[in-house]
């Protein structure tokens, strides 16, 4: 079975889902005759609510079938968290659905481990393996011998409760590649990690963030509607983002020196007293340290730093107080960026602090009630299992249920503190997005049982023992999941299947249910979804009814402000400008600035960084068909005054090195990107059989990039990595 | 997680000569265990909700260092000095201001 639309069809829907459907009231749209008047033929589809999966977002949509075919998504114009829309990527999610290259049965390796030799194999085989070899490693190396790993998707909490009824302490997920050190940093600073209100913000400063193109709902929306309401936004980015190019002020700042500018904000507001004296005094601790602390901090030694003139940042720290509370630094999502990036969030975090912003419209607001119950179970005890994870005490912290991926590889490869020899990976791809993609390689080599449950064939997968098929998003039924969307308040959206699922596939819910009964836990899932569901909505009894009507339920949100007075949830009940618990641990109180480091080696002279096209959620959606003619390669954006040094014209095609690895692909010479630095997509260049638009295309960042991690709180940390550039035959 | 072993050792010895409840640091993963064991029979089940994150630090070790003075205390039978321990450990080390709060599920 094949998609039937062509690009121009895609193009044309695409355009239309953008523009056309957020006036048409839900009920209409889901009635086929209402569409019907005036068309030439009326569609012979039926409308089903779903919530798309090709990011993290989950976006509310409506997908039209035709004779059990889906035809094309769009917006679910109830879902405001979207603002009623979809983005190409949303719109592509019928090529996922129907990819020739998905994984269409369980597969079980008969090759060299990556050699790509597979044979298929029925369910019950598949599943008797799976459970044998996870009681084989549990009775050698004890339970916590098994890792499991799920990405960034609705089942993947089931995942979570099966590792801790199977017995292991040893799970990671998407998060210690992405955002930990953020939350790491907020958390010690109020106590939560709270949700920007772009919506009602007058200004905000995007550093690294590259918000309208990286697209998180509704923040990158409501940006583009509060600068046309007159609000600010900055950008600093080394590179001309399409942020950059939207917002009203950029600057290209040298990387990795965001700390010293927010510093520099910190000792404006704080020598000009441009800060609220009744809110600092009362809700935060730590002025006079902080006040100490960036008393040199001052606009031009800043300057020195970042390459942003002093009198620019003079500027922008005086109207962002003059603009406070309804302004903000804006906290980002990825911050693996740097070894000390928990502490540059630091920094962010205390600029935000001293703005009075908390819990303000505009501002940063704690997270609002959902309303979700959670489902209990009781795990047993295992007395034999190791005290802690695998990467347990490897940083000062860690976050005991997320740990750290690159620690944990580490930990792995050494075969220390204890061995682990198993891995069970739901929906996460680490072979394309951890750092070193050789370690990550080295590491499964130590493995004795791998097992990926997966829509398509990924790097990662192409590595198991044993693949299993999952349905896409469109094809089953999940657990309701709640979604914030700053002051607006939570949402609840669940999926019911718009298809049957199509092949073999089957939800890692099932797998996992299977499982539990073959390992003698069935206690654990003695749930099917909708009593699941049940049990989560058990305080909210319109919630079920309003979702199969409208596909998406808004719980009572109270009105912002509803923490004043409340202490926050620090060791000093206050925001911690200067933290305690870092005093404890003998970790800097206060974000202590260092210049980065230079490249270790002349011929290295270019920083990589990393980022995000709208149309590319890393390697997750770069071999979708649709997306690919948006996307077909990644290219090295190289300053066109580099390139002229190197020799290198426009699309010539470049090797780029580093100790990590070896990538080659061609330069997009451009003025839009620092000299000292270069960037490149991820997603391509990868090595498995089944991705025909990425392997053999372009090159892969992860094989490029050095494995590093953020000293407090084990992140990755992918902007440390220094590549040698030079046009391919040259000398 | 990490918990201020100072802190804790200081809150031993005020206690010592009273009692003898934190004799040694408690496991916090088998005080999990334990609590949903025997405390989510009534807490979270038919009482109302109770998590880690439901105190802060210093209103655990506070409710521990009395626990004769808890309203369910009574209800406590069977349940050992070191396995008071674990749970406490759970309790404390996944507060409302420890560096990873939880909800208990």
């Amino acid at each position: 079975m094949s998609s039937n639309i062509s690009r121009r069809d895609f193009l044309r829907l695409a355009g239309m889902a953008a523009t056309a459907t957020a006036a048409t009231a839900a009920q209409a749209a889901l009635a086929p005759e209402a569409r019907a008047a005036g068309a030439v033929t009326a569609p012979q589809w039926e409308s089903k609510f779903g919530a798309c999966d090709m990011c993290f977002n989950r976006c509310g949509l409506i997908a039209r079938v035709e004779r059990g075919v889906i035809k094309k998504l769009d917006p679910n114009p109830k879902f405001t968290k979207s603002r009623g829309m979809l983005c190409a990527r949303g719109n592509a999610g019928v090529d996922q659905v129907y990819d020739p290259e998905r994984i269409k049965t369980p597969m079980l390796r008969v090759g060299n481990r990556g050699e790509g030799k597979w044979k298929a194999i029925g369910w019950d085989e598949a599943l008797d393996l799976a459970a044998s070899k996870m009681k084989d490693i549990a009775a050698k190396y004890t339970r916590c011998g098994m890792l499991f790993s799920a990405g960034a998707d609705t089942q993947s909490q089931f995942v979570h409760r099966f590792a801790e009824a199977f017995g292991s302490y040893n799970i990671t997920s998407h998060e210690s590649l992405c955002l930990l050190s953020g939350n790491r940093a907020f958390v010690d600073t109020f106590g939560d990690v709270p949700l920007p209100d772009v919506r009602s913000s007058k200004y905000v400063i995007l550093a690294g963030a590259n918000r309208m193109e990286a697209l998180v709902t509704p923040d990158s929306m409501d940006l583009m509607t509060i600068m046309r309401e007159g609000a600010k936004v900055v950008v600093l980015d080394p590179r001309y983002t399409k942020s950059a190019a939207l917002a009203s002020e950029w600057h290209a700042i040298k990387p990795g020196t965001d700390m010293a500018f927010m510093l520099a904000l910190a000792h404006v507001i704080i020598t000009e007293k441009l800060y609220d004296p009744k809110f600092v005094a009362e809700r935060t601790s730590g002025l006079d340290q902080l006040a100490a602390h960036v008393a040199e901090m001052t606009p031009a030694w800043a300057e020195a730093e970042t390459g942003i003139p002093a009198a620019d940042i003079l500027r922008m720290a005086r109207e962002l107080a003059a603009a406070a509370p309804a302004a903000m630094v804006y906290p980002g999502r990825r911050s693996s960026d740097y070894e000390n990036s928990t502490q540059i969030r630091r920094s962010f975090a205390i600029v935000n602090a001293l703005l009075g912003n908390w819990d303000r419209p505009g501002g940063l607001v704690p997270a609002r009630p959902a309303g979700l119950k959670k489902v209990p179970f009781e795990p047993p005890f295992y007395d034999d299992n190791p005290p802690g994870r695998v990467d347990a005490k490897s940083v000062p912290l860690l976050f005991d249920d997320e740990g750290s991926f690159v620690i944990t590889r580490e930990n792995i490869i050494k075969g220390a503190p204890y061995p682990l020899k198993g891995w069970f990976v739901y929906k996460t791809n680490p072979m394309a997005t951890a750092p070193d993609r050789r370690k990550t390689r080295e590491m499964i080599d130590k493995l004795e049982f791998m097992v990926v449950v997966d829509i398509a064939m990924s790097d990662t997968a192409w590595m198991a023992d044993l693949v299993l098929p999952a349905p896409s998003a469109l094809e089953r039924q999940d657990p309701v999941q709640a979604l914030q969307a700053g002051a607006e308040g939570a949402c609840l959206v669940w999926r019911d299947p718009v298809i049957p699922a199509l092949h073999q596939s089957r939800p890692v819910f099932e797998i996992l249910k299977t499982l539990s009964v073959k390992l003698g836990f069935p206690e654990a899932f003695d749930f099917d979804i909708p009593k699941y569901r049940e049990m989560q909505l058990a305080a909210l009894p319109e919630a079920a009814e309003i979702l199969k009507r409208d596909g998406v339920y808004y719980p009572p949100n109270p009105p912002l402000g509803g923490t004043d007075g409340q202490p926050f949830k620090t060791p000093s009940t206050k925001i911690e400008l200067y933290s305690n618990r870092y005093a404890d641990l003998g970790l800097d109180p206060l974000p202590v600035y260092a210049s980065p480091k230079a490249s270790p080696d002349a011929g290295r002279k270019f920083r990589l960084v990393a980022g995000r096209s709208a149309c590319v959620t890393q390697a997750s959606s770069t071999n979708n068909a649709l997306l690919s003619e948006f996307e077909p390669e990644n290219t090295l954006w190289l300053n066109e005054e580099s390139a002229k040094e190197l020799g290198v014209k426009q699309g010539d095609v470049v090797q780029v090195e580093s100790p990590a690895g070896k990538g080659e692909l061609k330069a997009l010479v451009t003025p839009k990107i620092r000299k000292d630095t270069v960037y490149m997509l991820s997603g391509f260049g990868t090595i498995s059989g089944k991705l025909s638009h990425t392997t053999g295309v372009g090159a892969s960042i992860v094989e490029l990039m050095e494995s590093r991690f953020d000293a407090i709180c084990g992140n990755s940390a992918i902007h440390e990595t220094f590549v040698s550039v030079k046009k391919k035959g040259a000398a | 997680m990490k918990r201020s072993t100072t802190l804790f050792a200081a809150l031993i010895l005020a206690l010592a000569a009273v009692s003898l409840a934190f004799a040694a640091e408690g496991n916090a993963r088998k005080g999990k265990y334990l609590y949903r064991q025997k405390c989510r029979s009534c807490h979270g089940v038919s009482a109302s909700d109770l998590s880690p994150s439901s105190k802060t630090q210093a209103e655990w070790k506070k409710a521990f260092a009395k626990p004769e003075a808890i309203k369910c205390y009574k209800d406590w039978k069977g349940v050992t000095p070191e396995e008071k321990n674990d749970i406490f450990a759970y309790l404390h080390d996944f507060a409302k201001d420890s560096p990873s709060p939880a909800k208990c599920n």
